[in-house]
């Protein structure tokens, strides 16, 4: 992998321990990981291995212990949190289980404001929603509240998460509170969204949400136990379980 | 800025509830403040009232006789002239108190300076020896209506028709001449005149000044006087009032900046989900920070404007005292700054107090995760549980529970809630004490409520026993007041001897004992600070040119002359002077009696040799009080109910999160919502407790210094009733049941999809 161009996102020992009530959870402990520029990449695992603390880490939502995360080569190890507020403008993507949407902004304006955020012009940004809202079939509910909706919650989230075309979409169980219906949705628009090039970092514990990735990396307490390639070609380095089992049809 | 003025528009189209009770509160705050200033500007200045309503002279102008005041009128700038007036300058003497005095020619009641009267009646042509005096000269020489005065020096001697206020500058012994005003043929050889001029412009006062004086000739004109140099004397008078109001508006600041605190924060607790997401998306801390404070900045300046532009325009229509009060501030010189400093204070308050609030929403965590469960230390108590085992009301012991368990924010809730109950119990006291100098005044000092002065024509038994007489007279103290001269000292002093050894006066003590031996004497606050003097001195004292040794044993409460009073029985002056006979009587009253009719019967029964008039009563002067304690405690009790709402909120959400759990062990909503019932009534009583606990003493201690300060002398608060204070407790309590009731029990319906979405 050393031979490949820059690695959209990379770090290196990451470590983050909660520290709430009685003992310590150690969410993560030294995870390595590089994700290339168009890599679909999803972390499966039990709920309560830490995922969602690395995907937060990731996304400069929490800071790690210890550890190092590099943004397209660049070391975001000192970045403030008004810093990382910056980048994730422009650079992060970021879906939610829950809670994706400002609950007193319409449609319209929950996906707007990224763009104005990022500075720009209103009429641009009211073109590229228009244009995002149509394309996720959600045309007509841009003057709904977030609170009108049911599960196209998660596509209006999708939208403001990509308004402002992001090298990097995170998305933390994106289908955890969608039927299987709206699983599927999702699931194809990540799809779409990934053959344009768009990449895509995903946690969830739904393994058939993980199929649609190239690269299924599982987790569990805190580490990596295994990063397997889906398709194409055998994965560069086998560390996991999939290094000691080969499967033949 | 775009997207944070999309969010603060958007914010403002769902929660137009919460900006309109911002913007309301601060109008209220900012309304209540300027009333409060107005008032206090009217209340706290006699002399401005004395002179707005007496449509004081801006210019007054001693010259001489032959000086040619006519041309005044002309003047550019001048609205009207009044006189001119003949004057002379003389003695008066009463009882051996003596004043400088002028005394002024007016056969018609003068309509520039026009003088209020406040007892008596104005000049009576029919009784060219009938003379008005300024109210502070007739203070000072004891002098009430029907007194007769001597001029010494001469055989001559006047009549006292009428007592009047006057906003001219004031009497001031060896200083200043007392005004005096009487027929023109009472003033038998004029040595000058006066005239007053109104101006239409009073700030002009300088520049009228120079032109009238060149228009007379500088060698005509003695004297002038302006209205500038006499509201400069006046000032610095009854601090009393201003001293209690500022108090109270201070307060009254620091609960409704508290409240609009816990406010914002609450709003922005429930906002937390909201911060999270704007976090995510890319708003930085400090946008986040400026989001907030600038949103409620520009609701409180609204407020703000809003308030300062309805007194202004609508203040002076208000009805009754308070208009009249705010029209007197329109004209008074401080009022412009008032109205700009007040709302930008409170608007930078509020400010100040958001930024707090917003600061900790700059510190919410960009993740939405659940907030940790309440605060360590939430277990129940054994009291608690053993108070389950006796099957007490689950409901009752989970919110007792609920109120008093979260550690650090419950005591803030009580603190902040206890503030402004605190201030009403103040209030109440102050009430209360001006209650006591009205209804019990001999618990302060007044035990007698009418003055009755007799003549050479009815001798001292014949005068006691008319008194006696009367059904509704419980007592009559004989009495000798004099003005007396403390060596060292230019202060006049009132020495008074009343009662005997045998029938003594009741004095109300502060401290020490009743004078009941020889030389002994009781003193008011006032003639102790005075003399720098301690209970158990000995002061020696000047009448006329007869010194009195006394052994002071005693302080009284001593309402009257700024508590410059010292007093003995008749007993001892007369041990003195054996010459010495009453020339007044102090008449106690029959409870239920009324003073007027008393009399009026009195008068009659005297035949023309008696003048009976009722004592004053220093809470007639601080009735303006009543009504700023009314409104203060209004006000007090607005704040205390947004602290109450804002309270009753944070218990709402914070019973959200548990009740999933409380439904799954089996509460009923009924008993979920008397949980938060309970819970938040718990708090209002642990705040009404400690309002009530702390306040009664505070309130003494205040009201102590202030008569202290004042010369009546410390020993004057009352403490409000028990049941006054018991029911200020209930209805605290119930309030607060009644108000939690309604949103308790509708969250408690609500459905919950699971308790994550109770996470904000």
């Amino acid at each position: 992998m050393s031979d490949d161009p820059t690695p959209v996102l990379r770090a290196e020992g990451l470590v983050k321990t909660h520290h709430g009530e009685g003992a310590p959870a150690h969410a993560v402990r030294g995870v390595d990981l590089r994700v290339r520029p168009g890599e679909f990449v999803a972390v499966t695992g039990p709920s309560g291995a830490g995922k969602s603390t690395l995907l937060h880490l990731l996304g400069g939502l929490q800071r790690p212990d210890s550890g190092s995360i590099w943004l397209d080569g660049e070391c975001a190890d000192g970045w403030r949190e008004a810093r990382w507020a910056v980048e994730r403008r422009k650079r992060i993507g970021i879906v939610f289980q829950f809670f994706n949407l400002v609950s007193d902004l319409s449609v319209a304006d929950n996906v707007e404001l990224p763009a104005l955020l990022a500075g720009v012009p209103p009429k641009r940004a009211r073109a590229e929603r228009a244009d995002l809202l149509a394309e996720l079939g959600l045309e007509g509910k841009e003057r709904s509240m977030p609170g009108e909706l049911s599960g196209e919650q998660q596509r209006v989230a999708l939208a403001r998460a990509l308004v402002n075309r992001p090298p990097l979409l995170l998305a933390d169980e994106p289908a955890g509170s969608l039927d299987s219906k709206g699983t599927r949705e999702v699931m194809r628009l990540l799809t779409r969204f990934h053959q344009r090039g768009q990449t895509i970092v995903l946690v969830t514990h739904d393994a058939r949400l993980a199929s649609a990735a190239d690269r299924v990396i599982s987790f569990f307490d805190g580490r990596i136990a295994d990063d397997a390639a889906l398709d194409g070609g055998a994965p560069p380095r086998r560390a996991g379980a999939s290094g000691v089992l080969e499967l033949r049809d | 800025m775009r997207a944070t003025l999309r969010w603060a528009h958007s914010d403002l189209r769902t929660h137009r509830g919460e900006a309109l009770f911002l913007v309301l509160a601060t109008a209220g705050i900012v309304v209540s403040l300027l009333l409060a200033t107005a008032l206090f500007g009217y209340a706290t200045n006699p002399w401005q009232r004395v002179f707005t309503q007496a449509h004081g002279a801006h210019v007054w102008l001693h010259t001489a006789p032959s000086a040619d005041t006519g041309r005044l009128t002309e003047l550019d700038g001048v609205e009207s002239v009044t006189g001119p007036y003949p004057t002379a300058s003389t003695t008066l003497a009463s009882r051996g108190a003596r004043a400088a005095v002028e005394l002024r020619g007016t056969a018609e009641e003068p309509s520039v300076g026009r003088p209020l009267l406040t007892s008596g009646h104005w000049l009576d042509p029919s009784d060219p020896d009938g003379v008005v005096l300024e109210s502070r000269l007739a203070r000072a020489l004891l002098a009430a209506p029907g007194d007769t005065l001597a001029l010494p020096g001469t055989d001559r001697t006047v009549t006292v028709l009428g007592v009047a206020d006057s906003a001219e500058k004031r009497y001031r012994p060896g200083e200043q001449p007392g005004l005096v005003w009487a027929q023109p043929s009472a003033v038998r050889d004029p040595r000058g005149q006066v005239v007053a001029l109104r101006l239409t412009d009073p700030e002009d006062t300088d520049y009228a000044v120079q032109r009238a004086v060149t228009v007379l000739g500088a060698g005509a004109v003695s004297e002038v006087s302006t209205w500038k140099q006499a509201r400069a004397e006046a000032q610095g008078d009854n601090r009393l009032l201003g001293q209690v109001l500022g108090l109270f508006g201070l307060g009254a600041l620091v609960a409704a900046g508290l409240a609009v605190h816990g406010a914002i924060g609450t709003r922005i607790r429930g906002h937390l989900r909201d911060i999270s997401v704007l976090k995510a998306i890319g708003f930085t801390p400090g946008q986040v920070v400026r989001v907030f404070l600038l949103q409620h900045l520009a609701y409180a300046l609204l407020g703000a404007l809003a308030a300062a532009a309805v007194v202004q325009g609508l203040g002076s229509r208000i009805p009754g005292r308070l208009g009249d009060a705010v029209g007197v501030w329109h004209g008074l010189p401080g009022h412009t700054v008032a109205l700009l400093v007040v709302p930008v204070a409170v608007v930078l308050f509020i400010g100040a107090t958001t930024g707090l609030a917003a600061w900790r929403a700059g510190r919410v965590p960009p993740v939405p995760v659940p907030r940790r469960a309440s605060a360590p230390g939430g277990r129940l108590s054994g009291a608690a549980r053993s108070a389950l085992g006796l099957r007490l009301p689950p409901a009752l012991v989970l919110g007792w529970h609920r109120a008093f368990s979260r550690r650090l924010r419950s005591p803030a809730t009580v603190a902040r809630l206890a503030l402004p109950l605190l201030l009403i119990v103040v209030a109440m006291s102050a009430w209360t004490t001006i209650e006591r100098f009205d209804g019990r005044p001999e618990q302060v000092g007044l035990p007698t409520s009418l003055t009755v002065h007799a003549d050479a024509g009815l001798t001292g038994r014949a005068a006691r026993s008319v008194l006696e007489g009367d059904p509704q007279v419980a007592a009559a103290y004989p009495g000798v007041e004099v003005a007396a001269l403390v060596p060292g000292q230019t202060a006049t002093i009132a020495l008074r001897g009343l009662g005997t050894r045998q029938d003594p006066y009741p004095y109300s003590l502060a401290e020490g004992r009743a004078a009941t031996g020889r030389d002994e004497a009781v003193a008011g606050q006032g003639l102790l600070a005075l003399l720098d003097a301690r209970v158990g001195d000995w002061v020696r004292i000047t009448v006329g040119d007869q010194p009195q040794i006394l052994h002071i044993v005693g302080r009284s409460i001593e309402p009257e002359n700024a508590g410059r009073v010292i007093s003995t029985s008749l007993d001892t002056l007369r041990e003195n002077d054996p010459g010495l006979g009453p020339t007044l009587y102090e008449l106690r009253l029959r409870p239920g009696a009324d003073p007027g009719a008393v009399a009026e019967r009195l008068t009659a029964a005297g035949r023309g040799h008696l003048d009976v008039h009722a004592v004053p009563n220093p809470a007639d002067g601080l009735s303006p009080l009543r009504g700023v304690i009314v409104g203060l405690i209004v006000v007090l009790a607005l704040i205390g109910l947004i602290e109450l709402l804002t309270a009753i909120g944070g218990t709402v959400r914070e019973g959200e999160r548990d009740l999933l759990a409380l439904k799954a062990i089996g509460l009923s909503p009924r008993q979920i919502t008397a949980i938060t019932v309970v819970s938040t009534a718990c708090t209002a009583l642990a705040a009404a407790v400690a309002a009530t606990g702390l306040g009664v003493p505070l309130a003494r201690w205040i009201i102590d210094a202030q008569g202290a300060s004042s010369g009546i002398g410390s020993g004057i608060a009352a403490r409000p009733s028990a049941l006054l204070l018991l029911l200020l407790c209930v209805a605290a309590v119930t309030g607060a049941a009644a108000l939690a009731a309604l949103p308790a029990s509708r969250a408690a319906r609500r459905r919950l999809a699971d308790t994550l979405s109770a996470v904000a």
